[in-house]
């Protein structure tokens, strides 16, 4: 299998995480693919530095979040509960409605913290990858992980309460 | 690093930890998307004109996309049709994950697919049309296609994918058109016409992303 071809089964393998990471570092369920295809053509580009003996997810995450970012400071918008909730139906037919209700409203709590704080919080809370891999993944000493995870927990935890209020 | 969160809040990640799947339509459109920009890339080294400054953009864009629509690969139409329909060039994508540079995601089409004019009457083979009108005959069959299996409308369906068959035998949407025919097909009660559909899709794509959705079709499930 050449390289591009193994990238590319790569890549289709995480398919599912890496729209979901795009989502929850606030992608628009609209950019989404087109976002999604950028994650593809910087991992295509620099698939032969990546270790396979490493996780990919984490690998990806560091593109997508990068990627984010990039568009992230090209906008200044707010995503309302509504917004999600309504976009953000998600494609399982099983999904129980309160399980929909309460991943729309991670998600939508999730876009109050700050991206930098946020990928932190996403990478360690969510898809549990440990500390050291965060630090060296978005390229910051440990003790910046823990502050930023400690602070993250703490807005997210704010932002459910505000959002769950909000909605009763 | 024990998580120290409120039992609610840990529930609440608990559940978003499941990644749900994205739909077969998505994950197609990203192979074929991903195939047509490596093989736009092994064609040609395409990516630098699309990083050209705004005012080459479009010729960039245009040139780029004759190369590409030159390679094989589906999801060349999908680029191809909205550097057509919209003069704007995919976003610049640096060589390392740490230097990623991006313009704002290529806006929707200004002008939707369903609304161009109609293509040009069938014909035997598509020769008789550009590269360009070419590629954008076959992109909205398939999508009337995709629309009308999503509609529930199989019978509309099969009639578009009949067109696309006789218009684009062995175009680029190939494999996305025989996935909706084996969807038409068992949505319309043809069990045995949809179960030979789908081991004929089995046989031709054996790698294909969307062998998963056609054998979930319930009328090919008993396939071998």
């Amino acid at each position: 299998m050449s390289a591009d071809e193994a990238c590319l089964e790569a890549f289709l393998r995480e398919l599912d995480y890496v729209h979901r990471t795009l989502r929850r570092l606030g992608t628009s369920p609209s950019e989404t693919e087109d976002v999604a295809q950028e994650v593809f053509l910087v991992l295509s580009k620099c698939w032969a530095a990546y270790d396979p003996e490493r996780p990919l997810r984490p690998y990806l995450f560091g593109i997508a979040f990068r990627i984010a970012a990039a568009h992230h400071r090209k906008r200044n918008r707010e995503v309302t509960f509504e917004f999600v909730e309504v976009n953000d139906t998600g494609p399982s037919p099983d999904d129980a409605l309160q399980t929909k209700q309460a991943r729309a409203l991670v998600l939508a709590a999730l876009e109050y913290i700050p991206l930098p704080r946020r990928a932190v919080l996403l990478m360690h809370d969510l898809d549990e990858v440990p500390v050291e891999d965060v630090a060296s993944t978005l390229g910051i000493p440990r003790f910046t992980v823990y502050s930023r995870l400690r602070k993250a927990r703490r807005e997210l935890e704010s932002a459910v309460r505000r959002l769950t209020k909000a909605r009763t | 690093m024990r998580s120290p969160v409120s039992p609610e809040l840990r529930a609440l990640l608990q559940q978003e930890r499941v990644i749900p799947p994205v739909s077969a339509m998505q994950r197609a459109r990203a192979l074929a998307r991903a195939r047509a920009s490596l093989k736009s890339t092994a064609v040609a080294p395409v990516a630098a004109p699309f990083a050209a400054a705004p005012r080459t953009r479009w010729a960039a864009a245009a040139a780029a996309a004759l190369v590409i629509s030159a390679a094989v690969g589906a999801a060349a139409y999908e680029i191809h049709s909205r550097s057509i329909l919209a003069p704007v060039a995919p976003r610049a994508v640096a060589s390392a994950p740490r230097a990623v540079v991006s313009a704002p995601p290529a806006p929707a089409p200004a002008v939707a697919v369903a609304e161009l004019p109609s293509a040009p009457a069938p014909t035997a083979a598509p020769s008789g049309l550009s590269a360009a009108d070419a590629a954008r005959a076959e992109l909205h069959l398939l999508r009337q296609a995709r629309g009308a299996v999503s509609r529930g409308d199989f019978a509309a369906a099969l009639s578009t994918i009949a067109e696309h068959t006789h218009r684009f035998k062995n175009g680029r949407l190939v494999e996305e058109r025989e996935a909706l025919r084996v969807k038409a097909l068992a949505g319309l009660g043809r069990t045995a016409e949809a179960r030979h559909a789908a081991v004929a899709f089995r046989a031709r794509f054996p790698r294909s992303v969307l062998l998963p959705t056609v054998s979930q079709m319930p009328a090919s499930r008993a396939a071998p």
